[in-house]
């Protein structure tokens, strides 16, 4: 059985504006030990469903409407308030993006860890302290006996972060949600930072579910891939299978936006044309169609489902190495339009959206930063 | 270069773990308007606690022989119209400004605090009607909130106590759940519930010490409002109920009667509930400015 099976999660958001439709019916499994890394631009849920398996969706706006998320066997959304407490920390634990503001400013870091500890082990405090002491050293924080009484701000960003693991890493759980744990790093930082994952997970065999838009830290990290867009994951398989054989135009787009040091020549970055969907909207056909060029009438109406790639008789592989590789999408592209970025089949248009279509083209361009950033590189 | 040039890699960061407060109060000491206000309400709270040792004379029992003469050196601040010397008047009028002030804040504080921490931790519907009281509160003048409370209450300083805790009691209750709700979506508090932290360690240890230093700040900013509350209560006739007891609202009003006369009987309790109020103003937009980690130079 799976450590972790999300199963048809759906999160809403009650906003003045109306509903956000931010996460629309999430499937994925995780194995004891596996790193999933999920990938997708900025607004795309891939926070919200981590926040939403935590139950830490911000109140009272955010919302769980429907789904289960079976941790173990436990049905994490059910779950009482209790229960779910004796889980975080001890079985999942998070590390979230931003080392500056994650730790409590006017508490020592001896006071956060003693503190995380002793909430669920029945330890004396110098027996914390001294596990504190034990962590911290792991994480490579130099003194760590005069370092225990100082304050986050007297630790820079990648000390913060590594304080952060050892806290999230105390209790030993069996699954560790790093939510763009490097993304306000500088870049040697982020490397150290991210061994140091590594390294500190595989000795623990804690499974990681992963939270980037970073598909540099994607190849390098996980051994499978969510790719997700607009609430939806939109193509899923191995790491190694999704990166040289992507099937959805989206992950496509998200290669091709990227440079690569290893290009025999320079390729020129093609950036993703447009905005995400408005999530206000109930969505209606696949979220990617406005910006798609393979698409097809089809797909302004009707949202495909995540199937394998492959005709298979057997039921799809959901976890593990050999997750069968699965997309969402009614028209393919091919291996050679994945490597040129754009459809090369004569005479394809992509199809007109139909009358009375509202889309969001009209709105400002808003790229994920990193890849707005790609974009002007590569115009310049 | 002498080896004292030479700085021991991994040793630096220690030199400045003072800490918060440490910190804070480093930068106090360099602000100059702060360390004013901190002399003033020194030598307020100094006059308050040694009124019985260094006043010159009884405050309530005068001699009529000695009626309304002016600033001697026999009679440092001059005689009332009862010939009781004005400066052990002002001397024991601190006590009584300072008392109900401090008495006053802290009873505001608990009241205020604790509607601004329920209203900002649970939300909701706890949220919307403590607020809507606070608003009904907040919707009358502070001073005539405080008659209406004494008018009501009767006269007696306990009452007085009440009645300008009431007028603080909205302030420190929308500082707080608006501190409070700021707080409950910030990174080291999500980070803290997923780490397992209750509903009630994450709020007394995580978000209440963060929201703490807004409201040490507005409490010494409403000490002044406080003092010059007491003194305006005084001052329309709803001070002590004992006429004859040195408060320094009811001095100056009872020197209106002889501006000409003895007009320093006017300036003196003025001078004073001036520069106690000062004195807070100053400490408090101090703190201010040592607390605020945004304003850190």
């Amino acid at each position: 059985m799976a450590l972790l099976s999300v199963q048809d999660l759906v999160v809403r958001f009650r906003t003045h504006e109306g509903t956000v439709h931010a996460v629309n019916g999430v499937s994925f499994e995780l194995d004891a030990g596996e790193t999933l890394g999920l990938v997708g631009e900025s607004g795309c849920g891939k926070s919200v469903t981590n926040l939403a398996i935590m139950r830490l969706l911000p109140r009272p706006a955010g919302y769980i409407d429907g789904g289960r998320v079976l941790f173990d066997g436990n049905d994490m959304v059910t779950m009482e308030e209790s229960e779910l407490r004796s889980i975080r920390g001890r079985e999942v634990a998070m590390i979230f993006q931003d080392p500056m503001t994650s730790l409590n400013p006017v508490l020592t870091i001896e006071e956060q860890m003693v503190e995380t500890i002793r909430a669920h082990r029945q330890l004396s405090r110098d027996e914390a302290r001294r596990r504190a002491i034990e962590l911290l050293t792991r994480v490579g924080i130099p003194h760590p006996e005069t370092r225990l009484d100082s304050y986050p701000h007297q630790f820079s960003g990648g000390m913060r972060q590594r304080v952060m693991i050892a806290m999230a890493l105390a209790l030993e759980p069996k699954l560790l949600i790093a939510d763009e744990p490097t993304t306000a790093l500088d870049v040697t930082i982020q490397a150290q930072v991210l061994e140091l994952l590594r390294g500190m997970t595989n000795e623990l065999g804690t499974s990681v579910i992963l939270i980037t838009h970073d598909l540099g830290v994607v190849a390098g990290m996980t051994q499978r891939v969510n790719v997700m867009y607009a609430g939806f994951i939109v193509e899923t398989g191995s790491t190694t299978e999704i990166f040289a054989n992507p099937k959805h135009p989206y992950t496509v787009g998200l290669l091709h936006s990227i440079p690569r040091l290893d290009a025999e020549e320079a390729a020129p970055l093609i950036p993703i044309e447009g905005v995400p969907p408005d999530q206000r909207h109930e969505p209606v056909g696949c979220p990617f169609a406005p910006r798609c060029a393979w698409r097809i009438e089809r797909c302004w109406t009707d949202n495909p489902p995540l199937a394998a790639v492959d005709a298979i008789s057997s039921p799809p592989v959901l976890s593990g190495p050999q997750a069968t590789h699965r997309v969402a999408c009614h028209n393919q592209p091919t291996a050679e339009e994945a490597v040129a970025g754009r459809p090369l089949r004569s005479g394809f248009v992509a199809a007109p959206p139909p009358a009375g279509f509202v889309g969001p083209q009209d709105h400002v361009v808003e790229h994920d930063d990193e890849l707005a950033a790609y974009a002007a590189r590569d115009a310049r | 270069m002498t080896s004292a040039d030479i700085s021991v890699p991994g040793r630096v960061a220690e030199r400045g773990s003072r800490g918060l407060w440490g910190d804070a109060m480093r930068r106090m000491l360099r602000n100059g308007p702060a360390l004013v206000g901190l002399a003033l309400i020194t030598l307020f709270v100094l006059a308050a606690l040694l009124a019985p040792v260094i006043a010159p004379y009884d405050p309530i029992a005068g001699a009529l022989v000695d009626r309304l003469k002016g600033p001697s050196g026999a009679h440092l601040f001059g005689t009332d119209l009862q010939g009781r010397d004005e400066f052990s008047r002002i001397l024991y009028g601190a006590q009584i400004s300072l008392q109900v002030g401090v008495v006053a804040v802290l009873m505001g504080l608990a009241m205020g605090g604790t509607i601004g921490a329920l209203a900002g931790s649970f939300g909701g519907k706890v949220d919307a009607v403590l607020m809507r009281f606070v608003d009904v509160l907040l919707s009358v003048p502070g001073i005539l909130l405080a008659i209406g409370i004494v008018a009501w209450l009767g006269r007696g300083l306990p009452q007085i106590m009440l009645a300008v805790a009431a007028t603080t009691t909205p302030l420190f209750a929308r500082l707080l759940r608006g501190s409070l709700l700021g707080l409950r979506e910030a990174d080291f508090v999500v980070a803290a519930r997923s780490l397992g932290a209750s509903r009630w360690r994450v709020l007394f240890r995580h978000m209440l010490p963060n929201a703490l230093t807004p409201l040490i700040v507005a409490a010494t900013l409403a000490l002044a409002t406080a003092i010059i509350d007491v003194a305006g209560l005084g001052f329309l006739g709803l001070g002590p109920p004992d006429p004859r007891t040195a408060e320094w609202g009811t001095m100056l009003t009872d020197s209106t009667r002889f501006l000409r006369q003895a007009p320093y009987l006017l300036f003196f309790p003025g001078a004073a509930i001036v520069l106690a109020a000062i004195g807070f103003n100053l400490l408090g937009d101090g703190l201010r400015e040592s607390l605020d980690p945004r304003l850190k130079r």
